[in-house]
């Protein structure tokens, strides 16, 4: 009964070749924590699914098994915490799965309250919308919900995917919590922060067949270097990468050419203010990360700087002669890439890039193919920009922006959700453009990133830029607010 | 982006949405069928007044949302005024011709299209999505599959918004620039719908997904967060809307403000 289990599994996309799974035979026993892991394609979420029941019961893939066992009594959370809510407000939607079930309504008032405590959401007004939440409380909402399901098995697809630091840890915190007498499969490629609640790992490898199934402890020493290579984020994989990189940061090009300068300049959203910068500059060479928490500004700060957002103040851009030609000399890389794809195919989007420059259609030919050889994306030159997975349409996004050899890239999170293979290949990628005297901009929630590249770092709170290190010259600074009395937030 | 709007609650707000729906369905198929100026002429001020009285929301705020019918207004009674058919000339200037038929004709357009527009927003303005849908699920009993869809769709639309403004930053960054007249509104079309439609496809999928992972299948045999019925403030109503009925015909008949009774008969 509280078994889950999967005999002999078959699953045969239409329009793929071969199959994901083959004969694929997988028991959980009731109570265990399973992680599963594999590199990206090996089909984990979609086994999430199958052994949860919503394949083929809600999705209709084809598969093929000669037993099946699922739970009768289950939850699922999936990755993307703006996607599983079919309500407005937090209470309207546990009071929606508390309708599902059948629930009488004078008990659902006292039933949400509980469950809300139970994952750590201890709300004034339980009628807020959902919306106005962070993430990582989006996503321990949607945990209160299977947990009015009184689930047996708990099914996990990259929770914590799509949060920051703080939301992944407050989520693991929380099914620690909640989850202890329950079954729990995870699929989750930031393994740091569930180590220590699993007790099983089961290693796929890129056409769905189990490499391992053995204690986190074995799988960690013992297959470390497939968990490299399938680009999971083990424990220690930072520890290497900081080893194999030789050298820190060292700005190149000392000629500290200022190409950026602000004064008393504010970005405006909604018409309230919401980044205030009072004396900054920017030199060539630069590697600025800006950091900080949720909702400090540091996104807006980049689109203040793009002009996308109303401003004020005093922006120089001594390099720009006039307004058009900002787009040309400035890049930026959105978080979502989808949003700054203008053509049909891979190719077209980097001639795209490429107009103004008038080349011949030989240069062009060759200069795009060049580019794409060096963001791993020739295999892909045909293909719709949408096609991509998430990584490819990265590091698309980046050779768009970069093709043109801007003097600033703005990055606004760019390796936030991609793997460690990802990660690491982007980085490397900047690293490159950096060295050749690029200077680079990038909002990070990564202190490891941080700690390893940048050459200045500026932290933001509440719309300020309080603190200034640079790392270089050792040197700090506070940044002392001068337009101080006009409040941010 | 997040539009929220501050307004008290009135009665209009508390009454049960289903039974407005009804009503004001009713009330618009009623005023199709009224030819009479001055009758429309009175529903008019009624509703303005009501409008203006009674949603609970700031008087600018109303004023910025009924500044379209104005517009709606204007037009429609200048046009059927001046393409409208008829015999006795009222006024003739070139080829400006305004006949007396046209005019009042016109005239009576202009007040229908204010009053369907005002009764829209006041149904608009006073009722929650979510109320009316559950409300229809209990009242009308309407299948909890299309109610959720309705619910789920409209929890969409901001999210779509801001995609969109997002997706206009995105091309402005890389230097888009879009071409002059036809041709551009046609390349806009084709640059803002497909990744947008393509994102909405798939967050409604997922949605779905989620919503029977949570266990929803759209069986009517359900118990409701929200419990609508009916109270004192839906007695209030109809005697409000009664009255308010037969005052508008009362003085319609007492002190008309146009001397025709039907503008079909002109």
């Amino acid at each position: 009964m509280s078994t889950i289990a999967i005999e002999k599994l078959r699953v045969k996309f239409p329009e793929e070749e071969s199959f994901l799974f083959k004969d694929f035979s997988l028991s959980i026993r009731k109570g265990e924590k399973v992680l599963i892991l594999g590199p990206s394609g090996s089909g984990k979420s979609t086994l999430l699914k199958i052994l949860s029941g919503l394949v083929p019961k809600s999705m209709e893939i084809p598969i093929k098994y000669t037993s099946r066992e699922i739970s009768n009594s289950w939850g699922f959370v999936f990755q993307d915490p703006d996607s599983q809510f079919c309500m407005p407000y937090v209470d309207e939607e546990l009071g929606f799965v508390l309708e599902n079930l059948g629930i009488p309504h004078d008990q659902m008032k006292e039933l949400l309250h509980r469950y809300l405590v139970e994952v750590g959401l201890e709300l004034e007004d339980v009628h807020i919308k959902i919306e106005r939440l962070s993430g990582g409380m989006k996503q321990r909402l949607a945990i209160a919900c299977i947990l009015a399901l009184q689930p047996n098995t708990i099914f996990l697809d990259e929770p914590t995917a799509m949060l920051d630091l703080e939301g992944t840890a407050q989520v693991w915190e929380t099914m620690q919590r909640v989850a202890r007498d329950k079954t729990v499969i995870i699929v989750e490629h930031k393994i740091e922060h569930v180590i220590d609640f699993i007790d099983r790992v089961v290693l796929l490898d890129e056409k769905g067949n189990i490499m391992m199934d053995d204690t986190p402890k074995v799988i960690f020493e013992q297959s470390k270097q497939k968990l490299k290579e399938f680009g999971i984020w083990y424990p220690s994989v930072w520890h290497e990468y900081r080893h194999a990189k030789t050298e820190i940061n060292q700005p190149i090009n000392q000629s500290a050419e200022t190409l950026m300068k602000m004064e008393d300049f504010i970005g405006y959203h909604h018409k309230q203010p919401k980044i205030e910068v009072s004396n900054v500059e920017i030199k060539k060479g630069d590697w600025i990360s800006v950091t900080g928490e949720n909702g400090a500004g540091k996104s807006t700060l980049l689109q203040a700087i793009m002009k996308l957002i109303k401003t004020n103040g005093k922006i120089d851009y001594p390099l720009v002669k006039n307004h058009s030609d900002l787009y040309q000399r400035i890049g930026y890389v959105f978080q979502n890439p989808e949003l700054q794809f203008v053509e049909n195919t891979v190719y077209e989007e980097l001639a795209f890039s490429l107009r103004k420059e008038k080349l011949s259609e030989e240069e062009n030919k060759k200069k795009i193919e060049a580019q794409l050889k060096d963001f791993h994306l020739l295999n892909e030159i045909h293909k719709h920009p949408f096609q991509l997975s998430t990584g490819q349409m990265k590091r698309l996004s980046l050779a768009t922006v970069t093709i043109t050899s801007p003097d600033i890239l703005l990055l606004d999170e760019p390796t936030f959700g991609q793997d460690a293979r990802n990660t690491f290949r982007i980085l490397e990628k900047l690293t490159r453009l950096w060295k050749e005297g690029m200077t680079i901009v990038m909002v990070t929630h990564d202190p490891m990133i941080t700690e390893l590249h940048a050459t200045i770092v500026w932290q933001i709170k509440q719309g300020k830029i309080i603190h200034i290190r640079d790392k270089v010259n050792l040197r700090e600074e506070e940044e002392v607010g001068q337009v101080g009395d006009r409040i941010i937030l | 982006m997040a539009i929220e709007l501050s307004y008290k609650k009135t009665f209009l707000h508390h009454i049960n949405p289903s039974m407005k729906f009804i009503i004001f369905v009713g009330l618009f198929i009623g005023l199709l069928l009224i030819h009479n100026p001055n009758i429309l002429f009175y529903t008019c001020i009624g509703l303005l007044l009501v409008y203006f009285l009674l949603t609970g929301y700031p008087f600018v705020l109303l004023l910025l949302f009924a500044s379209p019918f104005l517009i709606i207004f204007l037009s429609s009674t200048i046009t059927m005024m001046l393409f409208g058919e008829g015999q006795t000339t009222l006024f003739q200037y070139g080829v400006i011709h305004v006949t007396e038929e046209s005019f009042y004709r016109g005239i009576h357009l202009g007040m229908r299209s204010i009053v369907f527009g005002l009764l829209g927003l006041l149904f608009a303005l006073t009722t929650r999505p979510v109320s009316m849908f559950y409300s229809m699920m209990q009242q009308l009993k309407l299948p909890p599959k299309i109610a959720y869809s309705f619910m789920t769709a409209i929890r969409l639309l901001p999210m779509i918004a801001e995609e969109f403004s997002h997706l206009k930053k995105g091309l402005k960054i890389r230097g888009m620039e879009y071409k002059k007249g036809i041709h551009g509104f046609y390349q806009k079309i084709q640059l803002f719908t497909i990744p947008v439609l393509a994102q909405s496809i798939r967050r409604a999928y997922r949605i779905a997904i989620a919503m029977e992972a949570k266990q929803f299948t759209g069986n009517r045999d359900r118990t409701f967060y929200y419990q609508i019925g009916f109270t004192r403030y839906d007695t209030y109503f109809v005697i409000f809307l009664l009255a308010t009925l037969l005052i508008t015909f009362y003085m319609s008949e007492q002190l008309p403000i146009l001397q025709v009774k039907d503008v079909l008969s002109l």
